[in-house]
This record gives C-alpha cells, sequence and structure tokens, in this order.
C-alpha cells in the first residue's frame, strides 16, 4: 500500500518536472543553426549562440501557448500539496477527487498548448520539432493517467 | 560635523564644473499607425538655470541609410520647422523651451517615416552632452505588446479557480447555517433528531468546527 502511494507520489512529481522543462527551455523547434519557442529564439552565428525575440506572424496564438503551459505548472504543483492535505484530512473510504481535479485541469491545459502549437506553428517551415515539445505531449498522457489513478483511487479503510 | 558639511561643500562646488555636462532624455522607442499623429518628446537635466540662448535641434535618419538630416532647431527662441525636406508642413513644435522640453509633433505618418530620430540640446554654457535618439516604428495594426494576452490568460484563470473556490465554501457555509438555524427553532424530537445528524457533521469537514459550539 505504501509502494502505492509512493509510486503515485513520483508519478506526480515527474509530470511536473516535465511540464516545468517544457515550459522553460526555449526548445519546441529545432533547424541546424536555431532552436525557438517559447519564450526566445536561440540562434547560432559563428559558434555563439545569442537570444533573440520570437519571430512570428500569430503572436497572440504563441502568447496563447505560453499562458496555458504556465497554468498546467500551476495547475500540478497546486495538485501536489491538495494530494499532500487531502491524505491527512480526507475521510477513509473517499476519493481524491480534488487532486484529480486539479492534474486534470493541468492535463487540459497543456494539452489546449500543444495542440495549438502543433496546428499553428512552423507548418511549411524546414526544421523539427524539439525535446520540449515532446516532453509536452508526454506530460499530457502522464497527468490524464494521474488524474484518472485520483478519481479512482480510495483512502485506505483500515 | 560643521567642518565636514563645509567640506563637503567645498568638494562639491570644486567637483560640479567636471561634472557639468547637459544629459538629454528621449523615448526608446514609438510606435504609431500609418495615418496618425507621433509626439516625440526631448527634454534635458542640466546643472545650470535654463538660459535664453537654449537650443534644440532634432535630425532624422531614414532605416537602413547612413545619412541625417536635420529637420527642426529652435534657437533664438524662435522655432525652425522642416519647409524642404520630407516633413515639410507635417512637423509642428509643440515644446516647451523655458520649462526644458523641445518635443515635436509629426503629423499624418507613412511607412517611409520609419527610422531614428536624434535630438540635441544645449543650455550655453552647458553645452557638453549627447545627443539621445529615439526609434519611430509606423505599423499598419499595432501588434500586440508581449505578454499580455499571455498574463491576462493566467490571470482570469486563476481568478476564475479562486472565485469558484470561494463561492463553493460559502454555498456550504450558508446552507449548514441555514439547515442548523431551522434545527435550534424547532424544540423536541425533530430538532433533537437534526442537530444530532448536525453534530456528526462537523467531525467530519473540519471547517465546521466551530458550529459544534
Amino acid at each position: 500500500m505504501l509502494i502505492l502511494l509512493a509510486g503515485i507520489f513520483l508519478l506526480h512529481i515527474a509530470t511536473i518536472v516535465l511540464l516545468l522543462v517544457a515550459t522553460i527551455d526555449n526548445s519546441w523547434w529545432v533547424t541546424q543553426q536555431m532552436t525557438t519557442d517559447l519564450w526566445g529564439t536561440w540562434v547560432n552565428q559563428n559558434g555563439n549562440w545569442n537570444l533573440t525575440s520570437v519571430v512570428t506572424n500569430s503572436q497572440e496564438y504563441l502568447q496563447a501557448v505560453q499562458a496555458t503551459s504556465v497554468l498546467a505548472c500551476i495547475f500540478a504543483i497546486l495538485g501536489l500539496f491538495v494530494f499532500i492535505a487531502q491524505l491527512f484530512t480526507l475521510q477513509k473510504g473517499q476519493r481524491f477527487i480534488f487532486s484529480g481535479v486539479f492534474q486534470f485541469l493541468a492535463c487540459l491545459c497543456i494539452m489546449i498548448a500543444a495542440s495549438i502549437y502543433t496546428d499553428i506553428f512552423h507548418k511549411n517551415d524546414p526544421g523539427q520539432y524539439g525535446y520540449c515539445f515532446i516532453l509536452a505531449w508526454i506530460a499530457f498522457s502522464l497527468t490524464l493517467i494521474s488524474s484518472i489513478i485520483y478519481f479512482v483511487l480510495r483512502k485506505k479503510v483500515k | 560635523m560643521l567642518a565636514f558639511l563645509a567640506l563637503a561643500s567645498i568638494a562639491l562646488v570644486g567637483i560640479a564644473p567636471q561634472c557639468q555636462a547637459i544629459v538629454i532624455y528621449t523615448g526608446w522607442e514609438r510606435h504609431a499607425l500609418v495615418g496618425s499623429d507621433v509626439r516625440l518628446s526631448c527634454s534635458f537635466f542640466s546643472w545650470r538655470w535654463t538660459s535664453e540662448d537654449v537650443t534644440f535641434s532634432w535630425s532624422y535618419r531614414p532605416d537602413g541609410s547612413r545619412d541625417s538630416i536635420s529637420i527642426f532647431h529652435f534657437t533664438g527662441g524662435a522655432p525652425y520647422v522642416d519647409n524642404k525636406g520630407p516633413f515639410r508642413d507635417r512637423l509642428e513644435f509643440v515644446g516647451n523651451p523655458g520649462r526644458r522640453d523641445g518635443s515635436i509633433l509629426i503629423k499624418n505618418l507613412d511607412f517611409s517615416d520609419n527610422g531614428t530620430f536624434t535630438c540635441d540640446a544645449k543650455n550655453p554654457p552647458d553645452i557638453v552632452g549627447r545627443p539621445s535618439s529615439v526609434r519611430l516604428l509606423v505599423f499598419e495594426n499595432l501588434p500586440v505588446q508581449a505578454g499580455v494576452i499571455t498574463g491576462a490568460i493566467i490571470g482570469a484563470v486563476l481568478g476564475l479557480l479562486v472565485l469558484i473556490v470561494v463561492i463553493y465554501y460559502l454555498m456550504r457555509f450558508l446552507v449548514a447555517r441555514r439547515v442548523f438555524n431551522l434545527s435550534v427553532s424547532k424544540h423536541g424530537k425533530k430538532g433533537k433528531g437534526k442537530e444530532g445528524s448536525q453534530q456528526r457533521q462537523p467531525r467530519r469537514t473540519p471547517p465546521f468546527s466551530f458550529l459544534s459550539s
């Protein structure tokens, strides 16, 4: 039983780490000379990396992706604290609904962020998706699993 | 103490001539829409009083060009605006030299007005200083400033969350209080039954512990 609890806790921490890395590092799209999004573009000129601002025609969509990925991080971190609080205050036999709701909101937000990014940006550009983009989608699936576990899990009776 | 003050004041008077340099302030960048007017402000800081021979001059360097042309000069108490260059009939002096303000107004902007405007002010005998430049960017539609939409979305969602939590706890508090009031007003078996169930509730949900007293 304790192992299950530790596993769920570690899963939650893993989602938080993935979400934070995907949001903070500027690596949603990479080419030979640059790695870009969400907050800036690193351009490699003669061996030096310079940070410039993101040049795009869809400024509003970029800001929406920024906002929703930050919100996903916030909800996941809040969900962790809510889970720890519910461990102590929940009545026996009850489900961890509140924690599940926060994880589900985080899942929703990162899904919105990754979907908007996939649909709007870099449709015909040369290059490929960077590791942060992949981490965002992995974080989506992990948060979904985590929230389902919270909705199904019951506090131990005796 | 007095000796220290005297020494400091002498030092200041002695040092002042060396740090006498005029400091000119303009904006860093100005964004404007095509066809609109833009006010380019220029003011300066100087240790001297504002002299009668104060001068302001504005010059313009188009984007991509290396030459700059002079478009405005204020001297001898009178402004002289551009009457031959790219800004003829579009430039107006809206500053107040007595208040150290040498701002100009450019009307009816076009895309060819993109460039760098440099303001140079001189307040005799304080003439050593660096001119300051402001970059003008003319847009068809004003772009959204970085971070405005981001902040708005985050703020709105978090505010909604806080509101929902507050309303939820408020509703539970109000409903519980109304039930408690009803059970108190009815004395007898029915009331006692209700009170009994009321007693069990506070133990389950901590926020209602104050009701049991």
